[in-house]
């Protein structure tokens, strides 16, 4: 009879988990009863085909019990972006670096974050992330890196990268059950103490109990003294703490190092490619990357200000469930009605509460506790059917048109960008803020690759043929413009990349430089929520399938039926909101609802209005270049021809024909505009705002990002260099 | 044009310049000052060259051929589409020049290939191809109004002609009863200075429209017979042959007879016989012969001879619409005869090219349908 209790319980478990934190022994509980209700039927059914039973309820029984969601996630850790060893690297830094960058503006400290990748061992990494954050008050480091579902921003509404409380806990679960090796933290708290010193722990999850377990100082942690004893102790246990400038006040901060295995590897959904996407959406962040070559990146911050801080809301009342209400009705400690209503819901006035009282037929004085299920439903449907004002929008905080520009120009190599914040809006009672902003122009990653990062990089792919090496490893690269490069270099669609000789891969490389991949090129997406950058599931994003749903053609662009337009252009979606529609727990995909849909869309057909008024303008000034071009090509014709018929001086008579094609092309270029006016507004003017111009022919220190996204692997006196600089 | 060797004005003096020479040269050097003189003004330099086409072309009742109109178009250097096409003008310009200095004449395609380079620093030729130059020459032709044997040019020959004639061709003396089976080869320049007629029994011409029929006539010794001269132009005929058929018949009173197939195609060449061409309408004076008959073949032939089905080409789409064409040309439109021929050949679906009369007789065209027609005097006009 029964079920085995490996099935259902615990789906049901982990379902209710992210809202019931703590209390997963009353879940079970519940869950038990409404099994043993069930029973007999299924018992029946399953009994008949054999005389002799194979288990009894009571044997059954024994092996019923919780399951933690330590080892529900151990198991699943798929669910939480570990599903292999290259993913898992990246889920572990940016679990890390989300955790830092939210402590960091919290506590309003300009964040600067170091994030140190070391290869230990065949498949394994040291992953080391510092911050300038807080640090952790040493009591509670244990809980918020050794059990899962822990943390303070799961129970508020207020927007901030991480929300659930799993993902620097999973990472470091992942490290002990991949290595055994513990998860190392320093944490600092700061100036006001009177202690400098550091905590240190060494950390592993008790899967069974969910609970931390302290490995050294007797199950205490350790106080380290700062200064250069602390540093020698930190060393011999491998941890790297980077202090303070001026060396004297101990840099407050935490630092966490987990050993997992992993696979490291450059290109799309790299380490790499996760920090430089950070800095764009994130431009007053300072981040520093050693990568395990030994290279460093560093991005420094392009805005001395943080962004202003997102204030914490109460829930709306249309963006809450019956369930809901009912626990809050049993929970509050509000006398009345009334009071409750207005206390426990943003954007219910005392008059509305009464409103809704009255429609549901409840007195505003009743006690809130004492509601029962039904009262509770009219009371729910009546919120429902109220008119309440959207909720207030200060708890989001917009990366905002002038940071987005910077963020992305500062990173993205091109010609023009254009950006556009949304007005707020509300899906399900959650206000959210959509922002988009769009690069244009430059060239390609692979136009500028080095001969030895090429090489590098195809020593490392695991890709099978060529051409999924060239989709796969390089932004702007699609499935046509690959093919252009193979057969400029004359290759098969299926040679292994793993498998070319110098000479081929010279001949590889002069054919990525030489094929001229802006028509080849797609469209680059970033995708964004609440700052931070979704590398993973395109498909199933409903950003992608809002860029995807719009008619780029009407922009310039030229786009395949129902797919991503082609072209040099990288264009950045940003959802900010205080509970971002994740499709899944490792957060690589924004669930689709039509509220953000629509949002999405708008906001995208700002920034491509703006942009077909560039393309259409730079079409123009091509062809007037061609223009000039033809007739240059043909004055020295024609003066050789004036020459030899009646003799006279060439070279004068081409100077002078050149002069009149260039007064005639020049005129051209200040045409009239539809309406017979002659143009001469400034080009910034033309585009209204958002917009940024950068003129090509403006000397630029190389850009950072393209050199970060072919990795010039020289591992040789590269600190400091090259990296977002300008 | 620069690696030109020096200039003719050194080692000039040897080359004799004609005053025929010395207008055009006048002409060629006017051509290239307005192109320094709009340059030094800062102004876009421009050629007017007159129209070539069906619009500027007038067809003159009492006169009876086509006269060139006055309209022109302009082709400007800084225009994206004519810039090629100017700078490929004064080319020409520049190639004329050298010859008549240098007292030398090419053919169409030594010009081609004197002129033809790859334009400094890109892959462009400045002639895609001899159709390239050849268009061009005839725009220099017309806009400097002086002909292409003046500019020290000429076509390949094409055409030839067997009768009883003799002439004087640079000096030589040729019977043309007497040039084997190939006939006298007519030269693409039959000007008076070049060609002189000496003695003509001939009592008219039959013109045939390609080398296949002539040879028949030929060897059937039908010139010998009816006392005429016949001649072919290898298609739509070229300069040279309708010049010489016009000189014939003004100088020496020779009526022409066109033997043609019967399409839209052969329709038009007895067109540019009779009236002159639209392309060339200002060599209309100098080429038309407006007295020319059409002997056939006719849409009717093929009931009247009782062709055997066999030797029917059914008219494409094109032929249809270049018959339709035709007709509507101002010189068919008011004849009656021309509309019902053409009403009938469009009626009958199908085109007669002169060979299929041999499916009668090897000999029928040259012992019957000829000597049946002019005995009837059964022509079109």
């Amino acid at each position: 009879m029964k079920r085995t209790p490996a099935k259902s319980p615990p789906v049901r478990t982990a379902a209710k988990k992210p809202t019931e934190a703590d209390e997963a022994d009353e879940v079970a509980v519940i869950d038990e009863a409404e099994t043993n209700g069930e029973a007999p039927a299924a018992e029946k059914a399953a009994s008949r085909p054999s005389t002799k039973r194979r288990a009894t309820a009571e044997s059954m029984a024994a092996g019923q019990r919780d399951i933690s969601v330590s080892e529900f996630f151990a198991k699943n850790r798929h669910l939480l972006g570990f599903d292999n060893p290259r993913k898992a690297l990246l889920t572990t830094v940016k679990e890390a670096v989300d955790n830092s960058l939210d402590a960091c503006e919290e506590a309003g400290i300009l964040p600067e974050v170091w994030v140190h990748i070391e290869m230990t061992g065949e498949n394994r990494y040291k992953v080391g992330i510092q911050d300038n954050g807080p640090g952790i008050v040493k009591a509670q480091i244990p809980n918020i890196f050794g059990k899962l579902l822990y943390g303070s921003k799961f129970h508020r509404l207020r927007m901030s990268r991480g929300q659930q409380g799993i993902g620097i806990s999973a990472a470091g679960m992942y490290g002990v059950l991949t290595t055994g090796k513990p998860v190392k933290i320093v944490s600092c708290i700061g100036k006001k103490g009177k202690s400098h010193d550091l905590h240190y722990f060494e950390l592993q999850i008790d899967t069974r109990k969910n609970k931390p377990e302290i490995l050294n100082g007797k199950g205490e942690g350790e106080d380290i003294p700062f200064g250069a004893d602390g540093d020698k102790f930190l060393a011999k246990h491998g941890v790297e703490w980077k202090a303070a400038k001026d060396g004297t006040v101990a840099h407050n901060g935490t630092s966490v190092t987990i050993e997992l295995e992993a696979k490291y590897q450059r290109g799309r959904g790299s380490v790499d490619e996760y920090l430089e996407q950070t800095a764009i959406a994130n431009p007053h962040v300072t981040l520093h990357y050693k990568d395990p070559d030994g290279k460093e990146y560093h991005y420094d911050r392009a805005a001395e200000q943080l962004p202003p801080e997102p204030k914490e809301i109460l829930p709306h009342p249309y963006g809450i469930e019956l369930g809901n209400l009912v626990t809050m009705l049993q929970a509050t400690k509000a006398p009345t009605l009334s009071q409750f209503l207005t206390s426990s819901f943003s954007r219910v006035s005392s008059s509305k509460a009464s409103d809704v009282c009255e429609a549901a037929k409840l007195s505003t004085r009743a006690n809130p506790a004492r509601i029962g299920r039904h009262d509770g439903e009219l009371l729910y449907q009546s919120l429902q059917k109220a008119k309440i004002p959207p909720p207030a929008t200060d708890c989001i905080s917009p990366i905002g048109v002038p940071l987005l520009l910077k963020g992305l120009h500062h990173v993205v190599p091109a010609e023009f960008y254009v950006a556009d914040t949304r007005p707020p809006t509300v899906y399900r009672g959650n206000p959210f803020v959509i922002e988009t902003a769009l690069a244009y122009g430059g060239s390609s990653a692979a136009v500028k690759i080095s001969l030895e990062a090429l090489t590098e990089m195809l020593g490392e792919t695991d890709a099978r043929t060529l051409r999924q090496f060239l989709i796969n490893g390089f932004n702007g690269i699609g499935g046509d413009a690959a093919d252009k490069i193979l057969t400029e270099a004359e290759f098969g669609n299926r040679t292994s990349p793993s498998k070319l000789k110098p000479a081929e891969i010279a001949k590889l490389h002069a054919a990525m430089r030489n094929v001229n991949l802006e028509e080849g090129q797609t469209m680059n997406v970033l995708r964004y929520a609440n700052r931070v950058p979704l590398q993973f599931q395109p498909g199933a994003c409903a950003i992608t399938q809002s860029i995807m749903g719009t008619n780029w053609r009407a922009y310039g662009l030229s786009q395949s039926r129902g797919g991503l337009p082609s072209g040099p252009v990288t264009i950045m979606v940003h959802i900010a909101s205080v509970w971002v529609p994740f499709t899944s727990e490792s957060k690589e995909a924004v669930a689709s609802y039509p509220e953000i849909q629509k949002e999405i869309r708008l906001g995208l057909q700002a920034v491509g209005r703006k942009l077909a008024m560039f393309v259409r303008k730079r079409m123009k000034v091509k062809q007037e270049g061609e223009r000039r071009n033809v007739f240059l090509r043909y004055l020295g014709e024609v003066a050789g021809a004036v020459n030899e018929i009646n003799g006279r001086d060439k070279k004068k008579l081409y100077d002078m024909l050149l002069k009149v094609a260039k007064r005639k092309t020049e005129q051209a270029d200040i045409k009239l505009d539809d309406q017979g006016r002659v143009i001469k507004r400034a080009e910034e003017d033309e585009y209204g705002d958002n917009v940024l111009i950068v003129k090509q022919d403006e000397p630029e220190t190389p850009p950072a990002a393209t050199e970060a996204a072919a990795a010039g692997l020289k591992k040789t006196k590269e600190k400091g260099t090259g990296k977002a600089g300008r | 044009m620069a690696k030109k060797p020096s200039s003719t004005k050194s080692g000039g003096a040897a080359v004799s310049v004609s005053a025929k020479d010395k207008k055009t040269l006048g002409s060629l050097r006017v051509l290239a000052d307005e192109v320094v003189d709009c340059a030094e003004k800062g102004r876009a330099p421009h050629l007017d060259v007159p129209s070539r086409s069906l619009s500027n072309v007038r067809f003159n009742k009492s006169k009876r051929f086509l006269e060139m109109g006055s309209g022109t178009n302009r082709r400007e250097l800084f225009n994206l589409s004519q810039a090629k096409a100017y700078m490929q003008t004064l080319l020409i310009s520049s190639g004329c020049k050298r010859l008549i200095e240098e007292g030398k004449t090419t053919s169409l395609r030594g010009l081609y290939y004197m002129l033809k380079h790859s334009i400094e620093g890109t892959k462009e030729e400045t002639f895609d191809d001899q159709a390239d130059s050849d268009t061009i020459i005839e725009d220099v032709e017309v806009t400097l109004n002086s002909l292409r044997e003046e500019m020290h040019l000429y076509a390949s020959n094409r055409g030839n002609l067997v009768g009883p004639i003799t002439l004087v061709d640079s000096g030589d003396e040729i019977d043309c009863t007497r040039m084997g089976s190939a006939g006298y080869s007519i030269p693409s320049i039959c000007e008076p200075d070049v060609i002189q007629f000496k003695k003509c029994t001939a009592k008219f011409i039959l013109h045939v429209e390609k080398d296949t029929v002539w040879r028949r006539f030929a060897e059937d010794k039908f010139w010998l017979k009816h006392n005429c001269l016949v001649t072919h132009g290898g298609g739509q005929p070229p300069r040279g042959v309708r010049r010489l058929l016009h000189r014939l018949h003004k100088e020496l009173n020779l009526p022409v007879y066109c033997l043609l197939d019967n399409d839209p195609w052969g329709y038009y060449i007895y067109s540019v016989l009779k009236q002159g061409s639209i392309n060339l309408a200002f060599e209309s004076v100098r080429m038309g012969i407006p007295e020319a008959k059409y002997i056939g073949l006719r849409s009717k032939d093929f009931d009247r001879c009782q062709l055997s089905n066999s030797v029917k080409i059914n008219l494409n789409d094109q032929d249809v619409k270049r018959a339709k064409q035709i007709a509507e040309y101002p010189w068919f439109k008011d004849k009656k005869a021309w509309q019902k021929e053409i009403q009938t050949m469009l009626g009958n679906g199908f085109k007669l090219e002169v060979e299929s009369l041999i499916s009668k007789d090897i000999s029928y065209v040259t012992e019957e349908y000829v000597p049946a027609r002019l005995e009837d005097q059964d022509w079109l006009d």
